[in-house]
């Protein structure tokens, strides 16, 4: 062997030997999860405590992470998915069981979050947060009462009403007030439903998934059924003007979940990760930024009063709600479905 | 001929006013005190003050301003170079291959995107600024390439042949002539891909990395909180940033011609 | 270089040149491409829009014809057809506002004439999504042009200017405005001066110069306005679904749907992608020969 080679051959090992170490100094946590759903803080927060940085990669729906997910473009360590989104992704075992004993904090979450359909032993995920789909009113304009879907889309409210863009809620709400729940999708269902949504569209003025709440402070609807936390940042933004009810017929309870998908390469920083952010302390944190239910009862007692008392965070009473379960490929029906009839009554 | 030249000045006044009434509205609301700035609550600079903390804003806009001039320098040399020679020589395939240029112009942003990204992953590119610089600059081209190839339709010959007769080089002729000659098209070409690339969305969504993010990427997310006015105050940084320094470039280009 | 120059002068003033090697070589980057970031993306769709949905989105490899039965759905078709007619109408609009002020700015002080351009489109530099929202402020019932209207006393209620098909087409025309003046600025700045007076002196009225020396001239500025126009138009989601409150589905917003949203159809989104790049590259390829055989008469 010449000294060059055997130089060569010195680096290479040195090479591998430093490869080989665990990077402790310079570890890194892939997080892929909804946009503006993670505050900086906690990011922040994580890092100083283990020294591990977090790469925040967003997406704005279940659909566009699925697809930088199966696509294989970049591993990603934690991951954020809907209730029915976790479901599709343990039946293709697609997430990584998770370690218990490495999750003590996970003591905090309520106990009606267990047994939910998605992931009852909680064996894959972990809640994040929770909401609801409801129906918000301008108590100012409307002083009726407004209680249910049929409430709603009543012929006096022609043109004041905003709903979600999103075919899968719509659809549920009509066949809520069939008396089904919303994963009994079937092609007759569907047609069963098709007529009363024929009758709902033509009244609704604006459709929007991203932002409702600017139709419903514009003045330009008085009434609508949307997101939890939309209806909560109006009711912070303009008190006593905005009222939020779960419909009677039943509504829809998601909740957005942490979990670790296939491909990850650092498993045990995102068990870190999950665990920290199931310190109520830190839970807290999400809270204040982010007024959706929070499914860390140690946390909740963490927040100040109105927080607690707004009624889209934190509904009353005993309402009627149910998760969405995956309805596989009938998705493209109900999708079908909404298109045809939205183009029909729009214009 | 003068009342032709003040019509078509006041039209055009018209116009003006049509382009610039958002951008009062948007810069108006910039000072915004309601967060969600939906409805105008209160005068305040706070927002312009968090522009200051708001790291991440910042870098975004310095990643977009990078992609974005990257993207108008490769359009318009690889626009303009297809626009002249598909002009100036029959290729064999020029028809299919002029085209094709103009494809990603007709696909929807989604398809093309998700088709880029499986097209890099499946070559082993990482995702990054080339990615992000690859995806803009094809659908970016076709604009520069486009308006470059309205300037050369009906261009004399006659003036590249003069320049031959007198002794310069194919190369010369093409630069010393031609590309002057092209220039409003050069310049216009530009002046699209750069404003294509600066708002581009969906393709960066799928084409992007963690660490490469782009501002409209960012302005899109904060959707669900709700767009605060410290965008407003991005955009308008911005804004008056660039039209300060095209007076600055004119100014003194008209002190030194 | 001289038996060059006299190559030239022999071949006919208007043809084309054979390439030679080296402009083979030049073409070569263009070529490579639009092989690869061109072809191989469309031909993944292609191949895609055959094939049926995994259940997480993507696909599995099972061929099927179903897609394409659906790109032909008449739910679908009537979208496509509503897309067609609110780009045509928008590029209409767009040309017949966007003429004038190219004409102004080609003819402009040569020294000012970027200046105009850029002025064009500083605007555009803005967020797309602020720009808009500025649009929602500006057109919603307690927005800024309702309150001048009711202050003038011009209306005695508001006027539902937002979430119609109208905030729509407006939305379209802001956005595309600027992507026709220019090209057709380009065609308008190189026109020579002498010809416009000539026909004038000749006796021809303002109008009759227009239609017969401005116009022709232009042409090519013109059809490059509607091509940067019309066509990205076809893929619009983002305007319509904003300013037209969710109620303007375009075939862009169909297609997003199929990746984006819950219908989590890719094939289906593949096939539709795919039939909208056929009837381009048909029509494309058929208006270019035929103005390229024109052109040719031309001469």
């Amino acid at each position: 062997m010449t000294r060059t080679t055997g130089r060569a051959l010195c680096a290479s090992l040195a090479a591998l030997a430093f490869a080989a170490l665990p990077a402790a100094a310079g570890e890194e946590l892939n997080l892929f999860a909804w946009s503006e759903y993670v505050p900086q803080s906690v990011l922040d927060g994580f890092t100083k405590e283990t020294g591990i940085e977090v790469n925040y990669e967003t997406y704005s729906s279940n659909e566009e992470m699925l697809a930088k997910l199966v696509s294989g473009a970049a591993s990603y360590d934690v991951i954020q998915p809907s209730e029915y989104t976790i479901e599709a992704l343990v039946k293709e075992k697609q997430l990584l069981p998770l370690d218990h004993a490495k999750l003590p904090n996970l003591k905090n979450i309520g106990k009606e979050y267990w047994n939910q359909p998605h992931d009852p032993q909680l064996a894959y995920s972990v809640p994040y947060m929770q909401g609801t789909v409801g129906i918000v009113v301008n108590t100012s304009r409307i002083r009726e009462p407004v209680q249910s879907y049929r409430d709603v889309f009543q012929s006096k409210y022609r043109g004041r009403i905003v709903v979600l863009d999103d075919a899968r809620e719509i659809v549920s709400w009509g066949l809520a007030t069939l008396g089904l729940g919303p994963d009994q999708v079937t092609k007759e269902s569907l047609e069963k439903v098709r007529p009363v949504l024929a009758a709902w569209l033509p009244l609704v003025k604006v459709y929007d998934s991203d932002s409702p709440k600017t139709a419903l402070l514009n003045g330009d609807v008085d009434l609508g059924v949307v997101w939890s936390g939309e209806a909560a940042l109006l009711i912070q933004e303009e008190p006593g003007k905005f009222s939020y009810t779960l419909p009677k017929e039943g509504a829809h309870m998601f909740i957005d979940n942490l979990a670790i998908p296939k491909g990850a390469k650092n498993v045990a920083a995102a068990h870190r990760f999950l665990d920290y952010v199931l310190r109520p302390d830190v839970s807290v944190k999400i809270s204040k930024e982010f007024p959706y239910t929070n499914p860390n009862v140690e946390a909740r007692k963490l927040l100040p009063k109105d927080a607690l008392a707004n009624p889209a965070s934190y509904p009353p009473g005993d309402p009627k709600l149910a998760t969405f379960r995956d309805i596989g490929r009938l998705a493209a029906d109900v999708d079908k479905l909404f298109t045809d009839l939205k183009a029909r009554s729009g214009s | 001929m003068q009342l032709a030249r003040r019509l078509l000045a006041t039209w055009t006044g018209f116009v003006f006013l049509f382009f610039y009434l958002p951008i009062a509205v948007l810069v108006l609301y910039s000072f915004n005190a309601s967060r969600l700035n939906i409805v105008w609550t209160g005068f305040t600079f706070e927002w312009y003050a968090r522009l200051l903390e708001d790291r991440v804003l910042v870098r975004t806009l310095e990643n977009s301003l990078i992609v974005a001039s990257v993207t108008t320098l490769l359009s318009v040399v690889l626009g303009t170079a297809g626009a002249w020679l598909l002009h100036r020589y029959r290729y064999r395939g020029g028809a299919l291959l002029d085209t094709l240029i103009f494809l990603p112009m007709i696909v929807p942003e989604v398809i093309l995107g998700v088709s880029l990204l499986i097209l890099f992953v499946t070559i082993g590119l990482q995702l990054g600024y080339t990615t992000i610089v690859i995806s803009h600059v094809t659908f970016c081209f076709p604009f520069a390439m486009a308006a470059v190839q309205a300037r050369l339709a009906g261009l004399d010959p006659a003036l590249e042949e003069a320049a031959l007769d007198l002794g310069a080089t194919p190369p010369q002729a093409f630069a010393k002539v031609l590309v002057p000659y092209l220039m409003p098209a050069i310049l216009s070409g530009a002046l699209m891909s750069f404003t294509l690339s600066l708002d581009e969305l969906i393709v960066t969504y799928f084409t992007a990395s963690a660490g490469t993010r782009t501002l409209p990427l960012e302005i899109f997310g904060r959707v669900k909180k709700g767009l605060d006015p410290s965008l407003n105050a991005i955009s308008t940084v911005f804004v008056l940033f660039t039209a300060l320094a095209v007076f600055a470039i004119e100014a003194l280009r008209r002190r030194n011609p | 270089m001289r038996q060059e120059a006299t190559h030239f002068a022999d071949a006919p003033a208007s043809a084309q040149h054979r390439p030679s090697r080296a402009a083979w070589l030049l073409l070569a980057p263009l070529v490579v491409w639009a092989l690869a970031f061109v072809v191989a993306p469309a031909a993944i769709m292609l191949v895609y829009s055959f094939m049926q949905r995994g259940t997480l989105g993507g696909v599995v490899s099972a061929f099927t014809l179903e897609n394409y039965a659906g790109v032909v759905d008449p739910v679908y078709l009537r979208i496509l057809i509503r897309s067609v007619a609110y780009a045509a109408l928008t590029t209409v609009l767009c040309l017949g506002l966007g003429y004038p002020v190219a004409f102004f700015i080609g003819r402009a002080d040569p020294r000012r004439r970027n200046l105009w351009l850029m002025a064009v489109m500083v605007p555009f530099w803005t967020s797309f999504l602020i720009r808009t929202y500025a649009w929602v402020t500006i057109l919603k019932s307690e927005g800024l042009l309702n309150s001048l209207l009711l202050q003038l006393r011009l209306v005695s209620e508001p006027l539902e200017l937002l979430y119609t098909p109208g905030a729509v087409v407006l939305g379209l025309v802001y956005t595309f405005l600027p992507f026709v003046i220019l090209p057709i600025y380009t065609s308008v700045e190189k026109l020579d001066g002498s010809l416009i007076e000539a026909a004038l002196d000749l006796g021809a009225g303002p109008l009759r110069a227009f239609a017969r020396v401005i116009l022709p001239l232009t042409a090519p500025g013109i059809a490059a306005g509607v091509l940067l126009c019309f066509v990205p138009a076809l893929g619009i989601y983002a305007v319509n679904d904003i300013l037209g409150g969710g109620r303007v589905d375009m075939i862009g917003n169909i297609i997003e749907n199929q990746f984006k949203g819950n219908a989590r159809n890719w094939p289906f989104g593949a096939a539709l992608g795919t039939a909208l790049l056929v009837a381009f590259a048909l029509l494309y390829a058929f208006v270019s020969s035929f103005s390229r055989s024109s052109a040719a008469r031309l001469r």
